[in-house]
């Protein structure tokens, strides 16, 4: 059954969407030129400048990236989970910290945390950079609105009936019902772990143990927009891995209305 | 199970800040004998006036923009099924995981060598790329949270005879409402903060400390002078706990998920 909403052919919704979609790919189109037409000898060029050194950023880049992604993913869904969800003491006390870390300027915390890092003797370590970035109060807040919604008082409710436990709770009915949020902070943690700037800079001294954003400024002029297209290729893989969950919505099965 | 988190958030959030908090009682070039007034004393500097009203224009024009951008997208994205969607958002998010120095290498190079800056016109230029940068993003999360909206509510909207504005404005909006409070704080907090994209347009001549976050850095990192570094990046702080506090009791922000 068609209702009257859906009769019209929205003509105007698709022209805007294609029209800002072309407006938006020109500076890219342009990126990807600049950066030929020779992409192959470029490449070779940009891989055996200085020793090689660009891959020993890539490698750091990679290492560093990959490993705060892990901590950083688990640690923020489960803490929004129990967020959301559990009884726990000093709950609002959390959410709040979250909160004000969060949004707290870099330029205030670097000093602090460069203390924090050298305390345990990571400094100008690639692993104290990984425990550094990992905590990320963005997903943590991000998975608690998902949670809060998503999983709704009846369904724990009847979870615990079924004498499900807190970690029951969050493997039987959790994880289920959190796929597209598992792909949306992958992602996002994904992009700023991987364009971090920053925080690398405060905490890495040896141009040996740069990443590849920190190291762009050294190489800065020669080949900057191939490695901008090359820095381009992981995150819009991984969005194209995961754009299908992070469509299916939260709903899909779980509760009616 | 929010043991490794409350650990993370401890080392890296939570002790830090209290050293930061700590450090502004130190002696400042603002204030040598050291005390808390450093934090209003910051102010006073004659950098501060100029990357305060630069703040204010991007505050009042830019964040706005964004905030409507995001929600118009994210909402024509929603209404109707449209051939390419998933091309379509793949290209909107493109500008957002751009990093800050190809954004401005990218931005610089399409206007041309040839453009004489002034101050008035820079300000457009850097919030042009502070908005490229931030609306990509956010419409992957929007477009996300509209899509767990539950088609029974939206059909039963239908029946009723909402039409697609109504549905997006009476239904779809008010659904997201936490989401959109959260994206607020954050691109105001983006926007009071904002570091990279006037840095690296320093070239010009015209952004040296042209934002807060850039004064705060030149305090700490080129005269060493961490107490008034951090007492005016915890200036920063202030609008956006005063929205957060507004969004806390406003709406059902913090409240956990409903008990039947």
């Amino acid at each position: 059954m068609k209702y009257s909403a859906e009769k019209h052919n929205p003509i105007f919704i698709k022209l805007t969407l294609w029209a800002l979609t072309v407006l938006v790919l020109l500076p890219f189109c342009w990126l990807i030129k600049t950066a030929g037409p020779d992409y192959l000898k470029g490449i070779d060029n940009l891989f055996h400048a200085q020793d090689g050194i660009v891959l020993t950023w890539l490698r750091n880049s990679a290492i560093t990236t990959l490993g705060a992604l892990l901590l950083s993913v688990i640690s923020s869904i489960t803490a929004g989970f129990v967020l959301a969800v559990l009884e726990i003491p000093f709950r609002k006390t959390m959410l709040v910290i979250t909160l004000i870390t969060m949004l707290i300027p870099i330029t205030a915390m670097a000093m602090p945390l460069y203390v924090m890092i050298d305390k345990i003797h990571l400094n100008d370590n690639i692993f104290g950079l990984i425990i550094a970035s990992a905590y990320y109060p963005f997903g943590a807040f991000l998975s608690y609105l998902y949670f809060s919604s998503a999983l709704p008082g009846d369904v724990v409710g009847m979870g615990r009936i079924d004498g499900l436990g807190d970690w029951g709770i969050f493997y039987h009915l959790g994880i289920p019902l959190s796929k597209s949020l598992w792909s949306i902070v992958t992602f996002f943690s994904f992009i700023s772990l991987w364009n971090s700037y920053e925080l690398p800079k405060v905490l890495l001294n040896d141009p040996k143990h740069s990443t590849l954003p920190m190291g762009l400024e050294l190489l800065f002029g020669q080949g900057t927009a191939l490695v901008g297209v090359l820095m381009l290729i992981p995150p819009v893989l991984l969005y194209l891995m995961s754009q299908r969950s992070i469509e299916r919505g939260i709903f899909s099965g779980a509760v009616k209305g | 199970m929010i043991a490794p988190y409350l650990v993370l958030m401890a080392f890296c959030g939570f002790i830090p800040l209290i050293f930061a908090i700590q450090e502004v009682h130190k002696p400042s070039w603002v204030n040598l004998n050291g005390s808390y007034t450093t934090i209003f004393r910051i102010l006073r500097d004659f950098r501060v006036i100029p990357a305060l009203w630069h703040t204010l224009f991007l505050l009042a024009i830019f964040v706005p923009l964004m905030i409507i951008f995001v929600l118009a997208i994210s909402l024509l994205l929603d209404a109707t099924p449209v051939r390419g969607n998933t091309f379509m958002r793949l290209v909107l998010l493109l500008p957002g995981i751009v990093s800050g120095g190809i954004a401005v290498l990218i931005w610089t190079s399409l206007i041309g060598s040839d453009v004489h800056w002034t101050s008035n016109s820079i300000r457009w230029l850097i919030g042009g790329i502070a908005f490229t940068s931030g609306v990509g993003s956010w419409i992957v999360i929007q477009y996300g949270s509209l899509r767990s909206i539950s088609h029974e509510v939206l059909e039963a909207a239908r029946v009723d005879g909402c039409n697609r504005i109504q549905l997006a404005l009476r239904i779809k909006l008010p659904m997201i409402g936490r989401y959109i409070g959260y994206m607020t704080i954050l691109l105001t907090a983006g926007a009071i903060q904002i570091y990279s994209e006037p840095s690296l347009l320093m070239s010009t001549g015209l952004t040296t400390d042209w934002s807060l976050s850039q004064v705060a850095y030149s305090y700490a990192f080129r005269t060493g002078d961490f107490a008034g570094g951090t007492a005016l990046s915890l200036d920063m702080l202030i609008p956006n706990i005063i929205l957060g506090i507004i969004f806390i009791l406003r709406t059902d922000f913090l409240k956990k998920a409903e008990r039947p």
